[in-house]
């Protein structure tokens, strides 16, 4: 019975269908929210799918040159991380697997899609995906520090790495974003450059490199590239969600999953609106932001909350 | 599992765009239609960088000698299944340079053409018909 509820969790709620299913909708909130701001009527509600079963279903290319093993392994194991990094993150009230530490793992997962990514662009002869995965690698370096800095505040605060204790502690207290909103927005931004999104999308600057390091692959490669971009997405939100937001707030205990699922959108909505209000940025003030900037104010910000929590 | 193919290839084409030695003019209007006034972003066509990720080539302008083998090389890589547009009247048919000494003529001397836009400039909403017709087809 135990191990048939287990498996449920990690198939059905909240493992991959779930996962899955809110991604597709939540990559549907993006494109409707930046319309919307545009003034544009924008696509509907099934897009994402569409797009999903399209690529599914093209011709699927191998480019010469390249080892086509590894190509068709890079996403499987690309959307594995992000899936595995999504049981972690609390969905409403619960996560499948929580321990302390777990936000470090989810992390680390995180960023496995990125070096995959890298590698993708990598293995194929051909400029623009080259110039992409390098691009991905180099802003790699630039988010991950402050992306890093920015939710260990929190951590600092309620001396957990844990993200079911992050947020119990906040219904204790009050969100973290109201301590420590200049962590949030260095978050904010770690977290957009991980996403790959506007202002910080030069890895596939369509202008200049193509479609970056995706630009040689087509079909169901493409398609397990797409949906690993949004899961993480989702997994992302989730953990800003958790760890600055609050979660799902135990003040109302039966509409957990009400609150935390409205703040999931808020928070994409935010990030569409970033993207309606800013053009991309070069690479090299990719670089100089996140190493002048964003890592000293989150440094900073550790600082404050390391003393004022002494 | 055919249908759920051809219900999604027909909410979800991706354009490539491609100017085979064209005047810049049918360029611009097909860059309208993705602006907030005509929003074909609706019915799911999204513009796409990379042959690979297309669905649609959208050539405008008359087909040079000099165009000719990139045009080929990227319809080639355009993973199946795949259609061709002719944008403007240069593309449909070479217009005013059919046979000029360095042009090939109209956009079907070279590919199989689903679809034909005449027009110098073709107008937005002719081009979004033209989308809607072709994926009626699908």
């Amino acid at each position: 019975m135990h191990t048939l509820l287990t498996l449920g969790e990690l198939l059905l709620f909240p493992g991959l269908a779930y996962l899955v299913t809110v991604a597709l909708l939540l990559a549907w909130v993006d494109r409707k929210a930046l319309a919307v701001l545009q003034g544009r009527v924008g696509p509907p509600i099934y897009q994402p799918l569409a797009d999903l079963l399209k690529l599914l279903g093209k011709e699927d290319l191998d480019t010469e040159g390249s080892d086509a093993r590894l190509a068709a392994l890079l996403p499987m194991i690309s959307l594995a991380c992000a899936l595995t990094a999504g049981l972690m993150t609390p969905v409403g009230n619960h996560a499948v697997i929580s321990f302390e530490g777990d936000l470090m793992v989810t992390l680390f997962l995180l960023s496995v899609p990125t070096l995959g990514l890298f590698l993708a662009g990598w293995i194929v002869p051909s400029v623009y995906n080259m110039l992409g995965g390098n691009r991905s690698l180099l802003q790699y370096f630039c988010y991950e520090v402050p992306l890093l800095l920015g939710l260990a505040g929190p951590a600092a605060l309620a001396r957990t790495w844990r993200l079911a204790a992050l947020m119990s502690a906040q219904s204790a207290y009050h969100w973290h974003v109201l301590a420590m909103p200049v962590g949030f927005a260095v978050a904010t931004l770690g977290l957009i450059g991980k996403l790959e999104r506007v202002p910080l999308d030069t890895p596939h600057a369509k202008a200049e490199i193509g479609a970056g390091p995706l630009t040689e692959y087509s079909g169901r490669k493409l398609a397990l590239w797409r949906l690993t971009a949004w899961v993480q997405t989702l997994v992302g939100i989730n953990l800003m969600v958790a760890v600055y937001l609050g979660g799902a707030d135990v003040v109302w205990p039966y509409w957990g999953f009400g609150v935390y699922a409205v703040k999931v959108v808020g928070y994409m909505g935010g990030l569409a609106l970033v993207q309606a209000l800013y053009a991309r940025l070069r690479v090299d003030q990719v670089a100089e932001m996140s190493w002048r900037l964003l890592v000293p104010l989150g440094l900073l910000q550790l600082a404050v909350t390391v003393w004022m929590g002494a | 599992m055919e249908r759920v193919l051809r219900w999604a290839r027909r909410r979800s084409p991706w354009v490539l765009h491609y100017n085979s030695g064209g005047c810049n003019g049918c360029d611009i209007e097909l860059l309208d239609v993705l602006t907030p006034r005509w929003d074909v972003e609706r019915l799911g066509i999204v513009k796409e960088a990379a042959p690979r990720h297309a669905d649609i080539l959208v050539c405008t302008g008359p087909i040079t000698l000099k165009s000719r083998e990139p045009l080929l090389r990227i319809y080639e890589q355009i993973p199946e299944p795949k259609w061709v547009v002719a944008l403007g009247a240069c593309a449909c048919s070479g217009s005013l340079f059919g046979g000029s000494y360095h042009m090939l003529g109209g956009v079907d001397q070279l590919l199989p053409v689903a679809r034909y836009v005449p027009g110098c400039p073709c107008r937005p909403e002719a081009i979004i018909t033209a989308l809607a017709e072709l994926l009626e087809t699908i």
